[in-house]
């Protein structure tokens, strides 16, 4: 580890998914196939990813842009562990924060001070850290007056506040992000990108996905265009005018 | 390998305690008695049961006050069906967080194991009021109960791990096991007693098969006949606890990489 300074390394990661089993078995499917004489599909391989190789040094910001359904979701779920690669491997060294998706352990049942906890404890946090970060975590949402309000009856803007508050309180040494930066009004907005750039300020490896490309290049130091599952470039930010040129031709 | 899994128990202790408070309180909200129905519920069941066992059918089983019979075996049974249940459907009611943030898929069942544990050690209050008011009360015995409870726990955590991971790939599951555990309620002696088949020693032969057969077999050895469960009964506990937690073990370890692709 101490011999190279790279925070993750992507070997020739390839991710594979079965669209044929990918269903499951249903007998009730099993049955009307049966019955209305269709054949079982053949099944379909689809490459999410294919061969992405790459290696990110500490404190890079790395931008993934490509088209909806080009493999940028899966390759960070596969970084952050999530998933397993059919082929090739990720190593990375430090702890990962995966901001993919927010709120998703939210219970709508439940208080947004209980979710607090919930969510604190699904992210790997400890009791003692969530503690000491609560009342951060409240002040950042802003949300004091809806603690004790079941979360089921937040608006999204709102879950997405309580999310992204709790998501960011520890400074972990890689962030993982997912067009996330577009939550809330216009005011969190501002100041959860000045809270992300606090971060990347901090010394912390983030890999960060977005459709907007003029927040690409204002924070990444690396461009990844990914197309059809397949790194089609890698280099600095004149990368995403290239791929502007060819989202206008297409 | 020992301090690695001291690292994973302490790093997960906080999230396994917030998913179980979760259960608790979704469980419980918005109802008037709240927790109280956990001590409740299992008495009310009892009841009906009663009821319709020794009012109606006559049963009945021999020395023993046939209320303490029912209701020992009855807890016993409830954790266990109620247990392997929720932790059949857990892993794939909890399908989007596994999507998108890394832990332990192993949690989900344990947790639902440990909730329903919880609910079970609060059913024992009805059971020793029961004891108290109609059965043969306490006797020294009875701090040899832990160890069935132990067993109970391990055996109910292997089959729910075997169960969320063929759920995941077979959501039919959730219907058949249904069906089984309806099956199962009545092979196994809670309402009747073993001895009813006692002229016919194969059928006795198959029910002993059943590992909740063991299980209600040790509790009752101890309340009801003030007695110390012989030592075969003692080996079959641990042998079916720790042998389908193995096998629970192995089979949901072989599998979790596959979950993601079928949900």
């Amino acid at each position: 580890m101490e011999a190279n300074n790279y925070m993750i390394e992507v070997n020739n990661v390839s991710m594979r998914f079965n669209l044929g089993i990918e269903k499951g078995f249903s007998l009730k499917q099993g049955f009307v196939d049966f019955f209305s004489g269709k054949k079982k599909p053949p099944k379909k391989d689809f490459w999410a990813l294919t061969d992405v190789d790459f290696k990110v040094k500490k404190g890079e910001v790395v931008g993934f842009i490509g088209s909806n359904g080009a493999g940028k979701s899966t390759l960070l779920k596969v970084v952050a562990g999530v998933m397993k690669p059919t082929k090739g491997n990720v190593k990375a060294y430090g702890n990962i924060c995966p901001m993919i998706e927010l709120g998703a352990g939210f219970d709508p049942q439940l208080t947004a001070r209980e979710n607090i906890y919930l969510n604190g404890s699904i992210m790997g946090y400890s009791k003692e850290l969530m503690d000491q970060k609560f009342q951060e975590i409240v002040d950042f949402s802003e949300l004091h007056d809806f603690l004790d309000v079941p979360v089921q009856n937040f608006s999204s803007g709102m879950i997405a506040r309580l999310a992204f508050s709790v998501a960011t309180i520890v400074d972990p040494e890689i962030l993982i992000v997912d067009e996330i930066l577009s939550v809330g009004d216009i005011a969190f907005q501002a100041k959860s990108e000045q809270k992300m750039l606090s971060m990347i300020g901090g010394g912390t490896t983030v890999l960060f996905v977005s459709h907007s490309l003029e927040q690409i290049k204002k924070m990444c130091d690396t461009v990844v265009w990914i197309e059809h599952g397949v790194v089609q470039k890698i280099g600095g930010k004149e990368i995403c005018d290239e791929y502007y040129q060819y989202m206008i031709s297409k | 390998m020992f301090n690695n899994i001291k690292y994973v128990c302490k790093k997960y202790n906080f999230l396994l305690r917030q998913l179980v408070a979760r259960d608790f309180k979704v469980k419980y909200k918005r109802s008037v008695l709240g927790v109280l129905w956990s001590l409740l519920y299992p008495l009310l069941t009892m009841a009906v049961m009663a009821i319709v066992f020794s009012q109606f059918f006559r049963f009945k089983v021999p020395d023993v006050d046939y209320l303490s019979y029912l209701m020992s075996g009855l807890v016993i049974f409830n954790y266990f069906s109620e247990a392997s249940n929720l932790a059949m459907s857990s892993v794939v009611a909890n399908f989007s967080l596994i999507n998108k943030v890394y832990m332990p898929k192993y949690i989900f069942p344990l947790s639902k194991c440990v909730f329903v544990g919880i609910n079970f050690l609060l059913s024992q209050i009805p059971l020793y009021v029961i004891l108290f008011t109609s059965g043969p009360g306490i006797n020294v015995y009875h701090i040899l109960l832990p160890y069935m409870y132990l067993c109970l726990f391990l055996f109910t955590l292997g089959f729910g791990l075997i169960l969320s991971t063929v759920s995941v790939f077979l959501r039919d599951m959730f219907y058949i096991y249904g069906v089984v555990l309806n099956l199962w309620t009545y092979l196994t002696p809670i309402m009747w007693d073993i001895n009813m088949v006692s002229d016919r020693p194969l059928i006795a032969f198959a029910l002993k098969l059943n590992p909740l057969y063991w299980f209600t077999y040790f509790s009752r050895k101890i309340i009801l006949y003030n007695a110390i469960p012989e030592i075969n009964s003692w080996i079959y506990c641990m042998i079916f606890g720790l042998g389908f937690l193995l096998i629970g073990i192995l089979v949901f370890k072989k599998n979790q990489d596959k979950f993601i692709y079928y949900v």
